[in-house]
């Protein structure tokens, strides 16, 4: 025993001063995450993916759009497309920008012919960016005449969108999601992990949080979940202003109104990425810089017209926005007080405008509805607008007479209301639309020309001015004054088409308190009731910052007296309360803003639930509505993890029982052995 | 990693204490407040150590010399503490002794001695293990697992729990060593429990090596199978001695 002692003491010793020195040559290179508590750690396990999902969307004969396929989360191994082959168990295919369209026009479809692909598909996950080989092709998930059902001519064969793969209309039985920047690098690093680990124990995947209360009440369409109350209908909130302001009070002498128009809602496969960029928001954009340009203009009050400018939304779902302001005229409502059907001559619409400069010269196109003397009107208007530029870079042409009618816009509606209206739009394209990305995710800021919008807004203001004026000799010079800020434009193009500065630029800030940085340019749902005078939280932020913008640009300051107004309310009716978000406390100002609600004319509110109306021969537009309405959900996540194989785990449980059991026996022998010794005495 | 794998781990560290436990501690009352009072003993040890070195925090990721450091002092200060314990179990001892003589009973036997030092040492054991290793097991009960980079051959949590066990099995051993070689007096075996518990401390430095885990892991065990084979070959002594002191009385 005394010969062990020496040995293990030195044998300590030796391990001391190995494992004191041992560290020393090993280098520590390489990144450490520092874990330093539990929650770091379940961050670490658990990595939250960011980016858009696509949402389940209803109409009257059923669904499109992705949802989990059943009540719970769908957990799938992720695997890329290119690495298919002979799935056993559904996976979560990663597919790149260029593999979309393919991916969804030829694999999906075989979902349902061929079984074994569709059940092999879990979840989908879209990378985002687009290569150099997509921005040549293009890519538009929209159909190829979108909202051909309410065209007021008959070819509705004509293909307006040549670049159409009519993806967005098409039910999924699974989540898609886009990834955003920040989400697909997160994926790939998890996925780059893998090469260093056990594979064949473990298995990277994806779980998706997107279960739609649709699919859990089993209402299948439109008037089944309202009336369960699991969706809510599309819609919002269109804005309108004159100048100058109407007298609402005296119904006599009333002038004529120009009414010019633009729309403020796109879509896309992908509900919170759709900036919309060409179509429509350029023409909004061109619409707010001629609106700028013309509130510079002195003695609107003495001009033969008025002029009205109305943004509508919802107009990517069956026109509501267009359809409600025309029922509204018809009933004369509150929210249209000052207007009247009769009273419209003449309407202007400021389509896409964001793509006519080329080699240097600003093209547009004027579609007209028909043949009359108010489109005869415009259409000299906007040459002579034309001519009166001294860089004469913008060049407006009458549209192709082999043309089936207008292109798909807010007139369409207008002229099935009354075949009689007399209108122009203005776009960048003539017989087939210049914008490859219509209504997709990649129809943003870079797919627009800064420089072709300020000319759109340039000329519409000019031409404004001449209709208004109703003069065609106009002289030069009161022309020459009507000027298009060019940095204002450039400004509102960056609040509303990108997240940075996005919504929280100083010109947006100026007027309201956004709630999101990021435009989401769709045009969401109708929560709550409907009126003229809605709760401001159920308004978004684009038709607040609207409201607020027209009513400044637009109104008369009557002296200098501006009185300051809280909680939106001004001593005088013909006055309105502007700024009062961000300054708490708002000014009151003279001027004609309304919001005008935009939801189906199929579509009643009472006692806090959403009816649909019976087919009313009177409403043709009603009758081809598809009714649009969104589901309901809880949460919406993704999340990717490593998940061990099942084996693996009972393998180890069995190990670790095993472990206990033998050190149980182990002590069981030890102790009967020293019992046993000491009993020997 | 789902229910079974967290059961699993938890097993892995704490299995064979929870053996010991069902077969020794728990037959006796005593034993298992000593267990809980050097449990408590270590995690105050651990608040002190954690307030003395809170101005230092957080420490460097990339250097291994401070944490060499905070290994260092940590030992230092629980072994002065384990000698302070063994001081208050003697006191005990003498208190327990003069008790029994008064109620006429026999006093604490060897076999009793032991057991006292090896729930000290379980319960010093336990507390590492709950600290070090099931307090980080929570996330493991879910679907997901985890792997560190520098050492991605096994599941993070497989490797606290191996680690784990062999400090359970260190501590539980060592406190008899000490408590014996401070009784006795023996130089040898006062030395060797906090050499034993630097170097298997140091050890763990190693792991910060990539893939260090693989030699560092073993290296450990090897550790503790030799605190595990010192300390039976101790008692296995004891026990021949005693009996051979008591053989002669009784005849």
């Amino acid at each position: 025993m005394a010969m062990g002692l020496p040995r293990l003491v030195a044998t300590a010793f030796t391990l001391t001063l190995v494992s004191i020195f041992l560290p020393l040559p090993f280098s520590l290179a390489g990144e450490i995450t520092s874990i330093e508590s539990v929650p770091d750690l379940q961050r670490l396990m658990y990595v939250a993916v960011d980016g858009y999902p696509c949402v389940r969307l209803l109409n009257l004969s059923g669904e499109i759009g992705c949802s989990n396929p059943g009540l719970s989360k769908v957990v799938a191994p992720i695997i890329k497309l290119k690495d298919v082959k002979d799935l056993v168990q559904p996976h979560t295919v990663l597919v790149t920008p260029d593999e979309m369209e393919d991916f969804f026009t030829r694999h999906v479809p075989l979902v349902s012919n061929d079984l074994s692909f569709a059940s092999k598909i879990g979840g989908v996950l879209i990378e985002s960016g687009s290569s150099f080989q997509q921005k040549l092709k293009g890519l538009s998930p929209d159909n190829m005449f979108p909202q051909a059902e309410f065209s007021p001519y008959g070819n509705v064969e004509y293909k307006w969108n040549p670049t159409a793969s009519s993806i967005m209309w098409k039910a999924y039985n699974f989540p898609v999601y886009l990834l955003s920047e920040s989400g697909m690098s997160a994926v790939h690093e998890f996925l780059s992990k893998k090469e260093r680990k056990h594979k064949t124990y473990t298995s990277d995947v994806a779980e998706f949080s997107m279960v739609m209360e649709t699919t859990k009440a089993g209402t299948h369409n439109s008037e089944a979940c309202l009336q369960e109350g699991t969706c809510l209908p599309l819609g919002g909130y269109s804005v309108w202003s004159s100048l100058p302001p109407i007298n609402v009070s005296s119904s006599n002498n009333r002038k004529p109104i120009v009414l010019t128009v633009a729309s403020m809602d796109s879509a896309s496969f992908f509900r919170d990425k759709s900036f919309g960029a060409d179509s429509p928001i350029s023409g909004l954009v061109a619409l707010l810089g001629a609106v700028d340009a013309l509130s510079r203009v002195e003695g609107f009050s003495n001009l033969k017209k008025q002029l009205v400018f109305l943004v509508l939304t919802g107009e990517t779902w069956g026109y509501l926005g267009s359809r409600r302001f025309l029922h509204e005229l018809d009933l004369h409502s509150d929210a249209v007080a000052g207007l009247s059907d009769t009273l419209i001559e003449t309407v202007l619409e400021i389509g896409s405008v964001g793509k006519g400069l080329s080699g240097g010269i600003n093209t547009f196109f004027a579609h007209k509805t028909r043949v009359s003397s108010a489109t005869n009107k415009t259409l000299d208007a906007l040459k002579v607008a034309q001519d009166s530029f001294a860089s004469k870079n913008i060049k407006i042409l009458s549209a192709d007479k082999t043309n089936p009618g207008i292109p798909p816009s807010s007139l369409m509606a207008f002229m099935k209301k009354n075949p009689q209206t007399s209108a122009v739009v203005l776009e960048d394209f003539d017989t087939k639309f210049a914008n490859k990305f219509y209504h997709s995710h990649l129809d943003d800021l870079s797919n627009v020309n800064s420089s072709s919008v300020v000319a759109a807004a340039s000329v519409v203001a000019r031409t404004l001015y001449i209709l208004a004026s109703d003069n065609k000799d106009t002289s030069s010079s009161a022309l020459g004054s009507i000027q298009v800020n060019a940095s204002f434009v450039e400004e509102l193009l960056a609040c509303l088409l990108s997240c940075e500065p996005g919504l929280s630029c100083n010109l947006v800030k100026d007027y309201i308190s956004p709630t999101n940085t990021c435009p989401g340019n769709y045009a969401g749902v109708m929560s709550g009731e409907p009126s003229s005078n809605p709760y401001l939280g159920s308004v978004s932020d684009v038709s607040r910052f609207l409201w607020n913008f027209l009513a400044e640009k637009t109104s008369v300051q009557k002296g200098n007296t501006t009185s300051v107004c809280s909680k939106g309310s001004c001593s005088r009716t013909d006055q309105v309360c502007i700024k009062a978000e961000s300054n708490k406390e708002g000014t009151c100002v003279v001027s004609t803003t309304r919001y005008v609600p935009a939801y189906s004319t199929r579509l009643k509110y009472a006692d806090g639930a959403w009816t649909i109306l019976p087919q009313n021969t009177s409403d043709s537009m009603g009758m081809v509505d598809p009714v649009w309405t969104e589901s309901n959900w809880n949460t919406i996540g993704l999340q990717v993890y490593t998940v061990q194989h099942s084996a693996y785990d009972n393998a180890v449980l069995v190990a670790r029982i095993t472990v206990t059991t033998l050190a149980y026996f182990g002590i069981m022998v030890a102790k009967s052995f020293i019992t046993k010794a000491l009993k020997q005495d | 990693m789902t229910v079974a794998a967290g059961i699993g781990y938890a097993l892995l560290a704490l299995g064979p204490s929870l053996s010991l436990f069902v077969s020794v501690i728990s037959r006796k009352p005593f034993l298992i407040l000593t267990l809980l009072s050097s449990t408590l003993v270590w995690l105050v040890s651990l608040i002190v150590l954690s307030g003395l070195w809170r101005p230092f925090l957080p420490l460097k990721a990339n250097v291994w010399w401070p944490y060499a450091l905070l290994v260092l002092s940590s030992v230092c200060f629980q072994e002065s503490l384990r000698f302070l314990f063994w001081k208050l179990y003697m006191r005990l001892e003498d208190v327990l002794d003069s008790f029994a003589d008064r109620i006429s009973r026999p006093r604490l036997f060897l076999t009793d001695k032991l057991q006292i030092a090896l729930a000290g040492g379980l319960g010093h054991g336990v507390a590492h293990a709950v600290f070090f290793c099931l307090s980080l097991l929570t996330p493991a009960f879910g679907p997901a697992t985890f792997y560190v980079d520098r050492c991605s051959k096994v599941p993070f949590f497989l490797v606290s729990a191996i680690i784990a066990l062999a400090f359970v099995t260190i501590h539980t051993f060592s406190m008899v060593i000490a408590f014996e070689g401070y009784a006795k007096g023996n130089k040898v075996d006062q030395v060797i429990v906090p050499v034993i518990h630097l170097s298997a401390g140091m050890l763990t430095l190693v792991n910060f090596a990539s893939e260090g885990c693989v030699i560092g892991v073993p290296l450990l065990y090897l550790v503790a199978s030799l605190t595990l084979l010192h300390c039976g070959k101790m008692v296995w002594q004891r026990l021949i001695e005693s009996r051979n002191q008591s053989g002669p009385t009784l005849r």
